[in-house]
């Protein structure tokens, strides 16, 4: 039986609310009439973390994952509910609980000085995270050894590539070596080779060997998969789903799923073929749009609804470019937990 | 969290912040010679127009009145967006999620600022003293105290400004407001007296009177005794303005962190 001790993170009934104008066209009202919408970014969050767990959070944009981050490094303080960091208060005891963390926001090369080397950058970071004075050059080194960034220390930062500015971030992150990592999206925007790098450092260095607790952030799919031992969804503020990528993929599995590239399909012919007979959910990608190609990616309730959904094809005159039957994946979870695919 | 910790933070806020400057040669080179040549117009300008009211009032010459006005006025325009400009939206949520305390990070952002301007004030001092026979007969305890307080009082501003501006997002009225203030009532460049009546009496409300009438005292010779009147007024108005201001920003800064906004620039 785990006790509280057990876990890094906690969250009780964690809710954060956002009041924000409304700018929308077709919603905008006069100067002194204008109408605040609110937005529940978290909602009675319950959650945890175990001490050195790689634990993924998975959402599309708006689903609350950078809310809730900031919530847990002390950025935002939450409307409802209480969160604990490492045994800490975010509340009550924040000075503990950022002496707990290592945090990397989703745009990485913030909070650094472009025109400093990167090794002034840390130093600085290393001064205000209270690195001790004594050792702190060899402290640096090591870290920046760590992300394989010790022989670019010294070029100034705004020469780094994009996989160098994250990798740099994640050192800062590391520099007081806390127990617990926040890593909010590390991967955004990063080239398939820096990301990979990024995932495995952070699985096999970090996580593995160093047995930190990793709250990992991230909208993609397969990286959750890859890395993490167990996601969690989150949807609309709430967490709809909690458990191993391979459970997860499992709730995908009753079901047939079917993925399909078609030619020059219209959005009203994608929203009827979500109302065929035997379809249980469909995501929708355009795959190329110079040749109007569009890839769908159908769950079906069951095999029998394979007849009717070729016959819809054929009486709307939709040309099919590729056809085949797929094993489930987490993206097939996620399709049939929050009814639409990550990007939409 | 130790004294020698705070001060090790403060000492690297101004590394950065040195290291940072150090890139910018031309704008360095411009600055310093922004201010001789400043210092220098200044200086001509008092050796021609002498002004009665300033032989009358504070005794000195006119140029020994223009540039010890001109150059403390650098100390209390640093002190004035100090804290405006602590607030980068690209390292504040990263500064903030350290555990580096309100007073250290405002104090560790503004060291470099501070030292820049003495930088400033010796060019400009050296100019009227070595080109143009300032004399000058430097009470350093008062003239410490009073830029202490000139500086307390600046920066009481700033937080109030900073904190507006977190909430807003553009532009804050306080800076505005009090460098007009300053320009017009807080005989920086010329004495109050010269002002109609009416005008006159707005000074006396405003700290920078008080701020520049006692430095110009103490860098030529005053006692604290002699200084006393004005420098009572210049203490009360800093102890309402410094923890007033404290109170805003802490409070603006605790709203935006509240509504999510703090990063939103």
């Amino acid at each position: 039986m785990a006790t509280l001790n057990d876990y890094a993170i906690v969250t009780r009934d964690l809710t954060k609310t956002y009041k924000s104008k409304i700018r929308s066209p077709d919603q905008r009202t006069a100067f002194f009439q204008r109408k605040n919408r609110t937005v529940t970014a978290v909602d009675h969050l319950n959650l945890e973390i175990r001490r050195g767990e790689l634990f993924g959070l998975l959402g599309r944009n708006g689903a609350g994952k950078t809310t809730l981050v900031k919530i847990l490094c002390t950025l935002l303080p939450p409307d409802e509910g209480t969160a604990s960091v490492n045994g800490f208060d975010v509340v009550k005891q924040q000075m503990q609980v950022k002496q707990s963390i290592g945090t990397i926001f989703s745009v990485g090369e913030r909070g650094f000085f472009w025109r400093l080397t990167g090794y002034s950058n840390i130093e600085f970071y290393a001064a205000i995270n209270n690195v001790p004075r004594r050792g702190r050059r060899e402290r640096i080194m090591e870290v920046l050894d760590l992300v394989g960034m010790k022989d670019n220390a010294f070029e100034v930062f705004q020469k780094y590539s994009g996989g160098m500015k994250r990798k740099l971030a994640l050192a800062r992150a590391l520099l007081p070596d806390p127990p617990i990592l926040l890593l909010d999206e590390p991967t955004t925007g990063l080239d398939v080779v820096s990301s990979r790098s990024i995932r495995e450092f952070i699985r096999n260095d970090l996580s593995r060997k160093a047995g930190k607790t990793v709250l990992y952030t991230t909208h993609y799919i397969e990286e959750a998969a890859q890395i993490c031992d167990r996601v969690a969804i989150m949807h609309k503020g709430q967490l709809i789903a909690l458990d191993t990528p391979d459970s997860l993929k499992g709730m995908a599995k009753k079901g047939e799923v079917l993925d399909v590239v078609v030619k020059n399909i219209s959005e009203a012919q994608v929203n009827g073929l979500r109302c065929v007979d035997g379809v249980a959910s469909l995501a929708a990608d355009v795959q190329d749009a110079v040749l109007g190609q569009t890839d769908l990616r159908l769950r079906l309730e069951n095999a029998d609804a394979l007849p009717g959904i070729l016959d819809f094809f054929f009486k709307e005159k939709i040309k099919i470019v590729n056809f085949k039957q797929e094993e489930p994946t987490l993206e097939d979870a996620f399709i049939e937990l929050t009814g639409a695919g990550i990007s939409e | 969290m130790t004294l020698l910790q705070e001060l090790d933070k403060i000492y690297f806020f101004m590394k950065r912040d040195i290291l940072s400057f150090s890139t910018y040669k031309t704008n360095i080179l411009l600055s310093v010679l922004s201010a001789l040549f400043g210092a220098l117009s200044y200086a001509f300008l008092g050796a021609n127009a002498q002004m009665q009211s300033v032989l009358t009032s504070y005794h000195i010459n006119f140029t020994t009145y223009l540039l010890i006005g001109l150059a403390f006025n650098t100390y209390l325009s640093q002190s004035l967006t100090l804290v405006q400009r602590t607030i980068n939206p690209w390292s504040l949520e990263e500064v903030l999620v350290s555990p580096t305390g309100l007073f250290t990070f405002i104090v560790g952002s503004s060291m470099w600022g501070f030292i820049w301007s003495t930088g400033v004030i010796a060019i400009y001092l050296a100019v009227g003293v070595f080109a143009f026979g300032v004399v000058l007969s430097v009470n350093i305890v008062g003239t410490v105290l009073v830029v202490a307080l000139g500086i307390a009082t600046f920066i009481g501003f700033s937080m109030i400004g900073a904190g507006i501006l977190i909430l807003t997002k553009q532009g804050d009225p306080v800076t505005t407001v009090i460098t007009i203030a300053t320009n017009l009532f807080g005989n920086v460049l010329f004495p109050p007296q010269v002002m109609p009546q009416a005008l006159q009496v707005i000074s006396y409300f405003v700290p920078q009177y008080y701020f520049f009438t006692t430095i110009r005292q103490v860098l030529t010779g005053a006692t604290l005794q002699a200084i006393l009147p004005d420098l009572l007024v210049l203490i009360l108005m800093c102890a309402v303005i410094l923890p007033l201001g404290y109170l805003a920003y802490s409070w603006c800064l605790r709203t935006a962190k509240k509504n999510g906004t703090l990063s939103w620039f």
